[in-house]
């Protein structure tokens, strides 16, 4: 333990995306008065930073001219708003398959245009109409035009405008520090362990309440829209200290993510009228969403181009390539609405949107499950109603749920937001209602620092990248896109294969000073501790619902199936112990329907 | 036979090392290996100790900033093919004028705290509105040059006047404050300019245009730093202005309310 320590704080976030930073700032406006932020990266290098299309909220400022596909027309003073909660509400609801918890799903629709206006009053800058309104945006399984934008950067100008915000507050930021520990006993969550890259120093850090907002893990995929950061740490550092995990088997697959690379196209793309055509120039989502083309949900999109692929009428030197076609959107538009997917088209894959088609492929992109919370944050020890004391978690890494079984494009910078938000609130009525800190676990370092000896200490017969690139490889090939029981059986033996051989694992650097060797080697294990979870969510669950699709099990089954998992850590050895429990639905209102698009 | 290319990175940790050194690695080349590849494949191949920050891989997190063949460049968007064309060994140094912590990665401690000290957050009017305030599509678009801005440190680190003094505010702050200056909403703009025009600040660049150069973004930050001297010479009629504009800031509410 370093000598200062151990640090202590009121209120300490890990995680400094929208989430984290929504929390920071809103603790700290609320009075509490040492609120920190933890990250792995600088904050303004979080993930959230990446998010291109829009944030969804029924701000009424667009609307269909003469309804359908037709274009998009200031909505004029004194006429009829087009949108609403309601439907913002329905839309989300329909595009999880069911399976979010309807109360929850309110509050996230019904706080939206509260907190688009927030980002704007605080000095977001976003793309707007002649008469000065946000402008607005198609996206997929939105009925209406609802995703708010700045461009294709919306995630990096409300990036930068909440950090802005949260340091204007006086909020400390520890950055480059990585947690290793989170320490919870008897039901109270006391504080974690964290270690300063730069040095290597090992801190423990007291903290009456903790907020993780980690986000999300889609790092455990060959192809991935995420950054190399998204691996998941808070997830499975939460597991590893008793927390259950939630519908970790709903993995969202973008179905344009560069091929090959898989870095994220806009799905504004499609949203200002781009077409998806196989080899054959055939717009194929007319087979398969005929009422919404290109503009269908993620999971079905993503599913049929690689249906489109399986049955060979897919692009590229391995077939497995989709085109993205932007051409009839001409110059003009892609300059002004679609400038950074046309650079990185042009940088990564070099072909110019505007005069060329663009190779693309589903990417893994977004973590639907994650660590069970109430609607302020609170994290569920039982994953039902039993709070962690001082335990909270928001963000990609949270499992509220809002999303159920698949998200729709706009709703998750608006969750990070609304939920980051009502946890710092949470958070600052729980410390200035007088909590205090709680004690220390005896040795409360010495799990942490066992888990950095190991890797450093002996013989290195087995390296972190071979084992972690068997890992993408299997959850791509066998838990991916489609699945079915024989692949996830594949799947669970070889995560557990991988997890043994991954015991020999050690790294080359030895040094103390910014090791990131030893970064990817903890990244990796967290990496190899949620994929079982995935995979056994995903073996159990013997129906498709959502991005969980089973070619064995193709009909949703609500008799059996409409209800939440939950993933309990079990002895070293023993797969998860996996419970359920019911979604919270408003059967009067919104009772489970077909879904069609 | 695959075909390879030959890196010439700089390693260097302070703990162990006395001085910098090149050391020179042999990578496999494909058409559409990034320079990011490489030191991926370095490290993961031949020496796990070789350091470097990335994070998104696609140009907008700002980590991977580095020098690569005598230009500051996002290395996650750098083709290795380009830089090693005619078989030239290509070298990798981190961003000059700056501490080195390890290998790659620099301490841009100065960078941050030179952001900070232009109060990069908005300073809107005190009474908001129950909507968004009105903002015209031509102010927005005179703020993409700042907007798009990744504070990757590539400028900072290519300008001339920061290699001579860590007391100059920087390209990649000046193009913040004048993000700021020139949004409608902002209520200080009179202030940001007096800022901006004293010692440390606008007048302090001497127009070498490294940063333009170096901008991984393709952003004009000398441009702005015109901008922010020009109306530092006329700021009262700037802040007349302001006031001026800020009175229509607020339409009167259209009769759709949000979310109604």
């Amino acid at each position: 333990m370093a000598s200062d320590d151990p640090i202590e704080q009121d209120i300490l976030i890990v995680g400094a995306g929208l989430a984290g930073g929504w929390a920071a700032k809103t603790a700290a406006e609320r009075g509490v008065r040492d609120v920190a932020v933890l990250s792995k990266v600088h904050p303004l290098r979080s993930h959230s930073g990446a998010a291109q299309g829009g944030i969804a909220a029924a701000l009424n400022n667009v609307r269909v001219a003469g309804g359908g596909d037709g274009p998009l027309e200031p909505v004029p003073p004194g006429a009829e708003p087009p949108d609403s909660w309601e439907l913002h509400l329905f839309d989300t609801i329909k595009g999880s398959d069911w399976l979010g918890d309807q109360d929850s799903m309110e509050i996230l629709v019904r706080e939206a245009a509260d907190i688009v206006y927030a980002y704007e009053h605080m000095g977001c800058v976003f793309s707007r109409l002649p008469d000065g309104r946000i402008a607005q945006r198609r996206f997929g399984g939105h009925s209406v035009p609802r995703a708010n934008y700045a461009a294709d950067w919306t995630g990096h100008v409300l990036l930068h405008t909440i950090y802005e915000q949260a340091v204007r507050l006086g909020v400390r930021f520890y950055s480059e520090w990585y947690v290793l520990d989170l320490l919870i006993d008897d039901n109270v969550c006391r504080g974690l362990v964290a270690l300063d890259i730069v040095t290597g120093d090992v801190h423990v850090m007291r903290a009456k309440a903790v907020l993780f907002a980690t986000g999300g893990y889609g790092r455990a995929y060959k192809i991935t829209s995420n950054a190399h950061a998204n691996t998941g740490d808070g997830v499975a550092i939460a597991y590893d200290a008793g927390v259950p995990l939630m519908d970790m088997e709903f993995v969202q697959f973008h179905p344009t993510g560069l091929y090959k690379h898989g870095i994220l196209m806009s799905e504004a793309c499609r949203g200002e009228g781009g077409y998806l055509v196989n080899k054959d120039g055939e717009r194929f989502m007319a087979r398969y969403a005929p009422g919404k083309m290109e503009l269908g949900p993620r999971d079905l999109v993503s599913r049929s181009e690689q249906q489109e692929v399986n049955e060979g009428r897919g692009i590229g030197p391995d077939g497995k390539g989709i085109w993205l076609d932007l051409r009839h959107l001409g110059r003009e538009k892609i300059l002004e609405r679609l400038p950074q997917v046309r650079d990185l088209a042009i940088d990564f894959v070099g072909t110019d949107p505007i005069t060329d088609l663009v190779p693309i492929q589903p990417t893994a992109h977004y973590s639907m499950g994650g660590i069970p919370t109430d609607n302020d944050g609170r994290v569920l020890g039982d994953g039902v109603r039993m709070p962690v004391v001082g335990l909270y978690a928001a963000g990609e890494c949270a499992c509220v749920s809002v999303h159920g079984a698949n998200r729709l494009g706009t709703n998750s910078l608006l969750d990070a937001s609304v939920f980051g938000r009502r946890a710092g609130a949470a958070m600052a009525d729980f410390v200035l209602g007088g909590a205090a800190l709680a004690p220390l676990p005896p040795t409360a370092e010495a799990r942490a620092l066992g888990r950095l000896r190991r890797y450093q200490e002996g013989e290195r017969t087995e390296t972190v990248d071979a084992v972690g690139q068997a890992l993408k490889t299997t959850m791509t090939e066998d838990c991916g896109v489609f699945r079915d029981g024989a692949g996830l059986a594949r799947a669970r033996e070889s995560v557990g294969e991988l997890q043994r051989r991954y015991r020999s694992a050690r790294i080359m650097d030895r040094s103390r000073r910014f090791n990131t060797d030893l970064l990817s080697a903890l990244e990796t294990e967290h990496l190899l501790t949620f994929s079982e979870v995935i995979v056994a969510g995903a073996e159990a669950r013997t129906e498709s619902r959502g991005a969980h699709f089973r070619t064995d099990f193709p009909k949703r089954n609500d008799e059996n199936w409409l209800q939440h998992t939950l993933a309990f850590r079990a002895a070293p050895g023993e797969p998860p112990r996996l419970e359920y429990r019911p979604v919270r639905i408003d059967w009067e209102r919104y009772p489970p329907q077909e879904r069609k698009y | 036979m695959t075909e390879t290319a030959t890196l010439r990175i700089q390693r260097f940790n302070p703990d162990i090392d006395r001085r910098p050194r090149l050391e020179p690695y042999r990578v496999p080349l494909t058409a559409d290996t990034t320079v990011l590849d490489a030191l991926h494949w370095i490290k993961a191949e031949v020496d796990g100790s070789l350091t470097f920050r990335r994070s998104c891989r696609h140009a907008i997190c700002g980590s991977c900033a580095m020098n690569v063949n005598g230009r500051n460049v996002l290395v996650c968007k750098t083709s290795l093919v380009k830089e090693a064309a005619r078989g030239r060994a290509v070298t990798v140094r981190p961003l000059p004028y700056l501490p080195v912590i390890k290998d790659l990665v620099v301490d841009r401690s100065s960078f941050w705290e030179q952001y900070l000290r232009v109060k990069p957050w908005l300073v809107p009017p005190e009474t908001t509105p129950v909507r968004e305030f009105r903002m015209l599509p031509e102010e927005v678009a005179a703020l993409h040059n700042a907007e798009t801005c990744i504070m990757c440190g590539a400028c900072y680190s290519a300008c001339q006047v920061v290699a001579l003094t860590k007391e100059y505010v920087g390209p990649h702050a000046l193009l913040k404050a004048f993000l700021r200056v020139l949004d409608p909403r902002d209520t200080i703009p009179g202030e940001r300019l007096a800022e901006v025009s004293g010692h440390d600040g606008a007048f302090r660049c001497h127009t070498i245009f490294n940063c333009i150069e170096a901008c991984p973004k393709g952003l004009n930050p000398t441009q702005a730093i015109e901008t922010l001297r020009q109306l530092a010479q006329k700021r009262g009629w700037f802040e007349d202005e302001r006031r001026q504009r800020q009175t229509r800031l607020v339409e009167s509410e259209p009769a759709a309310p949000a979310g109604a």
